[in-house]
């Protein structure tokens, strides 16, 4: 025979459609949201993850802010004191200058670094289109020239027009944007884009998944985003010999620097620190969500348990005990939540196209681990959003209800 | 308590009252009733005077405020888990507006009485849908039968748990008299040929005409109840 349960869903179809797409909209919701956050700050600590160092030095108390800040942090000479102070367990610092530059519609963190930093930067990735700026280091010569040497009246040179800055002999205006940028914004090598007040010449493309999607000189960076200053970085990853143990390092570096130094694989907790009232906030409106969807659903249980008093009775009269109701109104609303839970797996994956194809540098982390929370909690809600409505089915007074007289 | 062998149903002193106060309606008022095993009852009387209370309450569907009930050789409890499982195996109801369910077909209605009652659809039920003429409406939603047949597939699901007692409530009230007459004929055979025990409340003297015994009732009391 045709299941109890199934035989009152398929009786009252349209009601049970807007039920089941109620439940799968918010199990969309909640699949989406939460990818949506859980995506887009995974993805920039998996970039983080990929570079080739072991330890990060950041200014001191910037703590896990530091995901979230740019500009100067630290003085160059660290870089230099670090890799000649501690030969024996460091290989390389590589100092890097953050500032954000508005691309494609949204800002970039973009990178100032050195052409010659860009193996540890890219975990030794090359580059699948053009090559790196500044590549023999004619325009850091020549910047440092101009600012760090006297001039004739004994002051450094700080006036630098942006045409000096973009000469074509040492070019300093020159970028290189990772793949995922280069798509959205449709530019390929060669092509000029306009950011940050100055035109600058793409001139590589870096595969998808390096640190960063935007690196340029960091000299241009320092001069231009540091009011002149290119003694200081933001912050500087270190990569450790072979063999050296990460925690004893971080710790020596952190006495001998005074700053501090954090194993790069602790990025992903400082960015989930910095970030965790994101997924307060998702976590609210998911659980506003479902809470709103479930709600409906009960709603639905109770009027069909009050509609179909009459059925209940029916069965109760047969002698059905309280629990074959219950496990009937307990039935119907799994199944409207299984088939909901399916139609908001489905329509997830459908919303995770539409936002990366209407904003291409974000991303929807769907993961079988939230698919399975999504479902278990739609399990939950389901039996939860039944017991009320099974409750008041046990309680009808089948006398009354199939008045015999 | 020695086990009545001879009646299937002993009600004694039942009383039964709804509301509280002056607004109280005495429904019954210490009713006797025994129905000896195999017997096909009729219970009459006018509107109001406790008929319908009197089957809710010798159907476990509702508790008296006093008096007792022995069903099949036992003493019905208050608890209403030991009722409704007295009720799922020794009763079975026809109701006048048939009471099936409407989303299920004819079939799935009497298997899902069954399935109630922990059983699965059998050879019993195959062969009641068959006796009583409604084999070729099994597959059908009760929207698709006639009036006549939705009554017999009701008696279907009522007999296939084979009750012990069968309580009918105006089971010829919505029918013409053309199926009126069938569906007591159809009593009267599974009364004679199976050894069915029937109660029938009716308020017809036609119908009332096919049973072996007439109970009248008036104002919650039987006035008239021959052996």
């Amino acid at each position: 025979m045709v299941p109890l349960p199934v035989a009152n869903l398929m009786h009252h179809k349209v009601r049970s459609v807007f039920s089941a797409a109620g439940i799968g909209l918010g199990v969309c919701m909640v699949v989406t949201l939460g990818g949506l956050a859980r995506g887009t700050l995974f993805e920039r600590a998996e970039r983080w993850e990929s570079v080739g160092a072991d330890l990060i030095i950041l200014p001191r108390g910037w703590g896990s802010s530091a995901t979230a800040r740019s500009g100067i942090g630290l003085s160059d000479r660290y870089a230099a004191k670090v890799a000649a102070e501690h030969a024996d367990i460091v290989q390389r610092v590589v100092p890097v200058f953050a500032w954000p530059i508005r691309l494609a519609g949204q800002d970039q963190q973009a990178g100032g670094i050195d052409p010659r930093d860009w193996p540890v930067l890219s975990g030794g990735r090359k580059l699948t289109a053009g090559r790196l700026f500044d590549p023999d280091g004619v325009f850091s010569r020549w910047l440092e020239g101009r600012l760090l040497a006297p001039a004739a009246d004994g002051a450094a040179e700080q006036e630098i027009t942006a045409a000096e800055l973009g000469d074509p002999n040492h070019d300093g205006l020159e970028l290189v944007i990772d793949e995922r940028l280069a798509r959205v914004g449709g530019w390929r090598v060669g092509q000029t884009v306009e950011a940050a007040n100055h035109r600058w010449r793409i001139v590589g493309i870096a595969p998808q998944g390096v640190m960063l999607r935007v690196f340029l000189p960091r000299r241009t960076a320092q001069f231009l985003f540091a009011g002149g200053d290119i003694g200081h970085s933001t912050l500087m990853f270190v990569k450790l010999r072979g063999g050296v143990d990460v925690g004893p390092a971080a710790r020596r570096l952190q006495r001998a620097t005074g700053q501090d130094v954090v194993p790069l694989d602790a990025f992903r907790g400082m960015l989930v620190d910095q970030f965790g009232i994101l997924f307060v906030y998702v976590y609210v409106v998911n659980g506003v969500a479902l809470a709103i969807a479930f709600l409906f659903v009960m709603i639905t249980l109770y009027t069909m348990v009050l509609q179909r008093t009459r059925e209940v009775a029916i069965l109760r009269s047969c002698g059905a005990s309280g629990w074959f109701l219950v496990r009937a109104v307990l039935g119907e609303s799994l199944l409207l939540t299984g088939a909901g839970t399916a139609a908001g797996i489905g329509l997830s994956f459908a919303a995770a196209a539409g936002i990366e194809a209407a904003r291409p540098l974000l991303t929807v982390s769907i993961t079988w681990k939230w698919l399975g929370v999504a479902a278990a909690a739609a399990a939950a809600g389901a039996a939860l959003s039944a017991l009320y409505p099974a409750w008041r089915a046990t309680r009808i007074d089948v006398a009354e209800a199939l008045t015999l007289e | 308590m020695m086990t009545d062998t001879t009646n299937i149903l002993v009600a004694e002193g039942l009383h039964k009252s709804y509301g509280r106060g002056a607004a109280a309606v005495h429904a019954l008022r210490g009713v006797d009733l025994r129905v000896g095993r195999g017997q096909f009852v009729a219970v009459m009387g006018p509107s109001g005077c406790g008929k319908s209370t009197l089957l809710h309450v010798v159907g476990l569907m509702t508790p008296p405020d006093a008096g007792r009930i022995v069903l099949d050789g036992r003493q019905v409890g208050c608890a209403a888990g030991e009722r409704n499982a007295l009720r799922r195996t020794h009763v079975g109801l026809i109701f006048q507006r048939f009471n099936l369910l409407g989303e299920l077909s004819a079939a799935d209605n009497v298997a899902v009485s069954l399935r109630v009652r922990g059983r699965a659809m059998d050879g019993q039920a195959e062969r009641l849908f068959e006796a009583l003429g409604v084999a070729h409406v099994m597959r059908r939603k009760p929207s698709q039968m006639s009036i006549g047949e939705q009554q017999r597939v009701a008696v279907v699901r009522a007999l296939a748990h084979r009750p012990a007692l069968l309580l009918a409530d105006e089971p010829t009230g919505n029918l013409d008299s053309a199926n009126s007459e069938a569906l007591l004929e159809l009593l009267r055979r599974v009364n004679r040929q199976d050894g069915q025990t029937i109660v029938m409340i009716t308020h017809s003297a036609t119908a009332a005409a096919a049973a072996d015994r007439i109970v009248h009732m008036k104002d919650g009391r039987i006035v008239d109840a021959p052996r």
